[in-house]
């Protein structure tokens, strides 16, 4: 091995496809993006981009729809994170302490991870829906006139934080927190059983040694957990495309969706753009401080 | 070692299917066995759609395969209305325009033909006059009016199919048992909706979802408030001249009587509720008999027509085929929308359809939909067309622009004072010299 480390050709070769990959498919991406944000570059037209400053970052200010977006990523950030880690937590530390069922239930927790996120958007767009779905089932419960008068889940414009995204956010931690519970649980089984016994036999109770052997001994799981859910939440697109289309009147539109209209429906590039480069802005500064805050010391387990 | 064999196979295979979408543009191609394969982008799925007048294009394509057998051929991209324009842009961007391709007039159309949209430098259109004037095709026609919002600098770039006018589409049924009379202006109209709902009906269907469907109502309140677009746009008149405030005002009104869940409903939506008898009047496009006795036939005989109440004009739209000048078929591009202007497909767009048809084709009116021969009175009662009103602001987000805060008046979300200062704050900086 020490070898072979001595060996730059051998180090070159194996390392080439990775940097070239990376050069490729995201450095250079990146960069342009960067470029074009600071361009009036609209799709196809006579000039090609055209080197404009920061006209592009101080139109996002005065954009409304961007605000809304901006303030809805934010939301569904913090909303994924926290719900997430608990969640994940919570059917972890359940799961990891049953024998009968473990693998059933870690399955169909972990399965609408593995369906399409546009048919499961489709899919809970109809079960939302105020003529039939939850509404209706209620209805049919009981409760008189609850299709006429119950609430309108995707369609609702009232509040600071429009119902539509609670809605959205509830969607997408059932679609995502089996993801967030197997990387937990992987840690958690990697744990010494004899921290457990010898904790046990101190006198901790299951809660108890949960509080202060498992969880800091998963913190660095938890930094990762969070910073893949930080990153998708800000990124995310496919739930809100299909359920509500950013509507009603952009009420839900997130940054993804503003960027993907600006871009593709307007052919606004150089906007666009920007906006994709304030996005990488936020993973940047949300992981940095994800990282940051949550310390990630290693310890021999 | 079987397994490195498959892994090598397996790799080989998804390195090769990354590169299968940039190849060449696949567009007015010749297969092997000599026929000229050319593409049409709709904005519907041919295949599943209940709309009749779909159906129609694709019986008409069905019927050009068939009489054109191992000559031409035509391969149908479809979409659904929400996506198609983002869908066909990026076909274009990506150097794939289709050959043939439906289009709004306005400017959608504008985009397209007129170069830096998101047309190429030297346009996407073809230039269809030397076609047109071949073997009386444009004499076929019922005038040269009807190429009015597909000529430009006096060339013809599109042709139109048909022609629609947006109406108010009302359940008879409902009306007599309510009460209500057929409004004339917009008193009446309130009066009718008051009725209809203390008869417990649920007055007006609309979509706040799709926001062009209460645009265009917003656009028929413009007009009998007497906004001048043309004046708005170059600047010598201003969108807070009081019009578009007593407007939005208007729309507020009738706001009070749109189905509860106005504001999420999709068009599709909106549209159903009608058929299916949960609201009395739906003010919609002509197109919407297609898609109204396709999906309930047994409800033609209670549907009504009436004019917006309170304007002298209707607005009107034609959908249109363009052809890519980039085609490498363009004989058979031309074929092809002569096939969609011939006596069949234009009688079948009057008797099935129920749109009005564009060439001066006789069609028998009592297979007509009822409902079309009612457009037509309204038609003719009529004393102009204009078009939709977010197809003809100066650019497709202008008109996205008015139909958004339109619906923000809806909502509520905005004063009909705010909205009228955020258009002419808009014009201002995006329309205006």
């Amino acid at each position: 091995m020490d070898k072979l480390l001595r060996n730059k050709k051998a180090i070159i070769i194996f390392m080439a496809p990775g940097i070239i990959l990376f050069t490729v498919i995201l450095f250079i991406p990146i960069v342009q993006s960067v470029i074009y944000s600071l361009c009036e570059y609209e799709a196809t037209s006579l000039t090609g981009p055209k080197f404009v400053g920061l006209k592009n970052y101080a139109a996002l200010l005065k954009d409304d729809t961007f605000l809304i977006a901006l303030k809805n990523s934010l939301f569904f950030l913090i909303f994924s994170c926290v719900t997430q880690l608990v969640m994940g937590l919570f059917f972890a530390g359940l799961l990891t302490n049953i024998d009968k069922g473990r693998n059933l239930f870690k399955n169909i927790i972990y399965l609408p991870c593995v369906l399409s996120s546009a048919a499961l958007g489709l899919l809970w767009m109809f079960i939302f829906s105020p003529k039939f779905g939850i509404n209706k089932l209620i209805e049919t419960l009981g409760v008189t006139d609850f299709v006429k008068n119950g609430p309108l889940w995707l369609m609702d414009t009232k509040g600071f934080i429009v119902l539509p995204m609670w809605v959205i956010g509830f969607v997408s931690l059932w679609q995502y927190v089996g993801q967030s519970m197997m990387l937990y649980m992987a840690q958690i089984s990697g744990i010494s059983k004899s921290l457990y016994e010898a904790s046990y036999i101190d006198g901790c109770s299951k809660a108890k040694s949960f509080r202060y052997i498992t969880l800091p001994l998963i913190r660095p799981m938890v930094a990762t957990a969070m910073s893949l859910n930080a990153i998708g939440s800000l990124k995310f697109f496919d739930l809100v495309f299909n359920m509500t289309e950013g509507g009603p009147n952009h009420r839900t539109e997130v940054l993804a969706t503003h960027l993907y209209t600006q871009g593709f429906k307007y052919n606004h590039f150089g906007y666009s753009s920007a906006i994709g480069v304030v996005l990488l802005i936020l993973c940047l500064i949300t992981t940095g401080f994800i990282n940051k805050v949550v310390k990630t010391e290693q310890y021999e387990m | 070692m079987k397994r490195k064999i498959l892994a090598t196979l397996l790799s080989a295979f998804m390195a090769a299917s990354l590169f299968t979408g940039c190849g060449s543009s696949s567009s007015g191609t010749t297969s092997a066995d000599g026929v000229e394969e050319i593409t049409f982008m709709f904005w519907d799925d041919l295949n599943a759609t209940e709309d009749l007048i779909s159906l129609g294009y694709k019986d008409t394509i069905d019927r050009f395969n068939k009489d054109y057998e191992g000559k031409y051929h035509v391969n149908v991209v479809t979409t659904n209305l929400e996506e198609y324009y983002t869908k066909l842009n990026a076909e274009i961007q990506g150097g794939k325009a289709p050959d043939v391709f439906i289009c709004s007039p306005g400017p959608q159309l504008s985009d397209y033909v007129i170069p830096g949209g998101c047309a190429p430098a030297d346009g996407l259109c073809m230039n269809l006059d030397e076609y047109l004037a071949q073997d009386g095709w444009k004499d076929t026609f019922t005038s040269d009016a009807v190429f009015s919002q597909q000529t430009y600098d006096g060339s013809v770039y599109a042709i139109p199919l048909n022609t629609a006018a947006a109406c108010c589409f009302y359940n008879t049924e409902m009306f007599e048992a309510a009460g209500a009379k057929v409004p004339t202006n917009w008193d009446e109209m309130l009066d009718a909706c008051e009725k209809l709902e203390a008869a417990g009906y649920t007055p007006v269907t609309v979509s706040g979802g799709t926001a062009w469907c209460l645009s265009m109502i917003a656009g028929y309140l413009c007009e009998s408030e007497g906004v001048d677009l043309a004046a708005l746009a170059d600047g010598t008149a201003s969108w807070e001249d009081g019009k578009l405030e007593s407007a939005c005002n208007k729309l507020l009104e009738l706001s009070k009587y749109f189905q509860p869940t106005a504001v999420g409903d999709t068009n599709d939506v909106a549209t159903a509720n009608f058929y299916n008898e949960e609201a009395a009047i739906l003010i919609q496009g002509s197109w919407a008999i297609g898609q109204i006795n396709g999906s309930a036939p047994e409800f033609e005989s209670k549907c009504g027509v009436f004019q917006f109440p309170g304007v002298d004009r209707i607005i009107a739209k034609s959908d249109s085929l363009c052809v890519s000048k980039d085609t490498a078929s363009p004989e058979a591009c031309v074929a092809l929308l002569k096939y969609f202007t011939d006596d069949t497909a234009q009688k079948y767009t009057a008797e099935v359809g129920g749109k009005i048809p564009v060439t001066n084709v006789e069609y028998d009116a009592s297979k007509a939909p009822a409902q079309l021969s009612y457009v037509m009175d309204v038609f003719s009662n009529a004393k102009g067309t204009f078009g939709f009103y977010n197809e003809s602001m100066p650019t497709t987000e202008t008109g996205a622009y008015f139909d958004d805060e339109m619906v923000a008046v809806f909502l509520g979300d905005k004063t009909p004072a705010e909205a009228a200062a955020d258009m002419e704050a808009y014009y201002n900086e995006n329309c205006r010299q």
